[in-house]
């Protein structure tokens, strides 16, 4: 139990320190860094699913998701997010 | 009077001809406005749908179906999987997602297990508070290419399914995130705590570890991690460590625990269409004088090679997998090719090459080749 106290006393240091309102996170996004993103991450495990396949509601679901299981930080996801829907065209928005 | 007839004749198909363009000019115009009032329609009914609200849920997961041919053994529709994954959020600060996996067994009879039903709130752009039943965070096989759809041989590799070398799930709280880069370089991280996992004998008779996420550990725990680096955009590198008790139930009742650590490695990388990927994880237990089991450590590793013919929609994948345990000392050579009807459907088949490396295992077919085929689609 030693360990896991430590484990967690420092986990719990961590999150005060690094914890920051979400509302006051910038909201600008990098479409470059994005796409960059898409290729790189998206394909280290799986077939990268065209933007085409999911409506951009789906895709902020299934980006969350991604943020959790790939380790992305709230920017990239953004970023991502980004990409996707400028490559989506117009009908293809909703 | 031929000319009054033609004169006649070519007024009144004019006049037709007008008629009906203007009666055409009339109904596209008209075609047109329906158009936009459809779209208007389409777009509140999508709305009210969906609505703009930061609250939702979304449904996905992933469906496949088997059929295996043993060598000196039976050939049959070896089983269908539905996993349907249930998502939902609140904005970008909460997400809650849960996996139940849906199975056939040999008599027809259906196995239902919550692969894990976990609550994630983001606290900032670097942290996530997961709390629940995670997939294990340890190596990077279990938690994200088990899916069907995503793993590219229709096998897991030797020693990375239930009750292997290579923990499955945990029930507890983690703190995870991708990191801010350090000289352009990208990492993330997990840290966790859970339930300590068990150590016993299988209906099977094999003595087996299930980390699998329980409730029923007493007040024993785990701790331990995974930290990854992006040395270069499309390669991953992780460490994984974890520490703490097992939890064994004794013949008499009586509960037990012993040392358990956990230590895995795991890299990827993509190099155009090549996926190159290698993992290697054990999990170690401790001795208890207590009990009749033996310790020891349950180890697995695995390579694996697959390279995307775009052109034809076919990849042909190569795996090595070797997997020791106290009891069994395992290897596996699987081929595959891939058809890729889209990137989330499609037909897998592949030949297995099994070698039981001292025929200590006690089921005899484990020497036995394998023809695999499945049909696997994530949606």
């Amino acid at each position: 139990m030693n360990i896991v106290t430590k484990i967690a006393l420092g986990a719990l240091t961590l999150l005060f320190i690094g914890t920051s309102p979400v509302s006051a996170q910038e909201e600008t996004t990098d479409l470059a860094n994005g796409a960059q993103l898409w290729a790189d991450t998206c394909m280290r495990c799986h077939n990268a699913r065209p933007p085409s396949d999911l409506t951009m509601r789906a895709w902020s679901f299934s980006m969350n998701h991604m943020r959790v299981r790939a380790g992305l930080t709230g920017e990239e996801t953004r970023d991502i997010l980004a990409f996707i829907r400028a490559s989506k065209t117009e009908n293809d928005k909703q | 009077m031929r000319r009054f007839m033609f004169a006649s004749s070519m007024s009144i198909i004019l006049s037709s001809t007008l008629l009906l363009a203007s009666s055409q000019s009339e109904e596209i115009a008209q075609l047109k406005k329906d158009v936009e009032a459809l779209k208007v329609r389409d777009k509140e009914m999508k709305q009210s749908f969906e609505g703009n609200s930061k609250a939702g849920f979304w449904l996905a997961g992933y469906a496949a179906v088997d059929f295996s041919s043993v060598e000196n053994g039976d050939s049959s529709f070896s089983g269908t999987k539905f996993a349907p994954i249930f998502h939902a959020q609140y904005g970008d600060i909460f997400q809650f997602e849960g996996e139940v996996e849906f199975t056939v067994n040999k008599d027809g009879s259906t196995d239902i297990e919550l692969e894990y039903a976990a609550g994630t709130l983001f606290l900032n752009d670097y942290m996530g508070l997961q709390m629940g039943k995670f997939m294990s965070p340890l190596g990077q096989f279990v938690q994200n290419i088990h899916p069907s759809w995503i793993n590219k041989l229709p096998s897991a590799p030797l020693g990375f399914g239930h009750d292997g070398a290579a923990p499955t799930s945990n029930l507890g709280i983690a703190l995870r995130g991708g990191l801010p880069k350090i000289a352009d370089t990208r990492s993330n991280y997990v840290v966790f705590i859970s339930n300590a996992p068990s150590f016993g004998v299988a209906d099977d008779g094999d003595v087996v570890i299930e980390a699998v996420g329980n409730t029923g550990s007493g007040s024993a725990y785990i701790a331990g991690g995974r930290y990854a680096v992006n040395p270069i955009g499309n390669m991953e590198v992780g460490v994984s460590l974890a520490t703490g008790d097992i939890t064994e139930e004794l013949l008499s009742g009586d509960s037990i625990v012993r040392d358990y650590d956990v230590f895995g490695a795991d890299m990827v990388l993509n190099i155009d269409a090549l996926n190159l990927r290698a993992e290697y994880i054990q999990q170690k237990i401790g001795e208890n004088e207590l009990s009749l089991l033996e310790g020891g450590t349950w180890k697995t590793w695995y390579a694996q090679a697959a390279y995307q013919f775009s052109s034809v929609n076919l990849e042909p994948v190569i795996r090595y997998s070797d997997y020791h345990n106290p009891e069994v000392n395992k290897n596996q050579w699987a081929l595959g090719v891939n058809y890729l009807f889209a990137s989330n459907l499609i037909v897998k088949i592949a030949y297995e090459i099994n070698k039981d490396e001292d025929d200590s295992v006690i089921d005899s077919s484990a020497n036995n080749n394998r023809f695999l085929a499945q049909l696997a689609y994530g949606f």
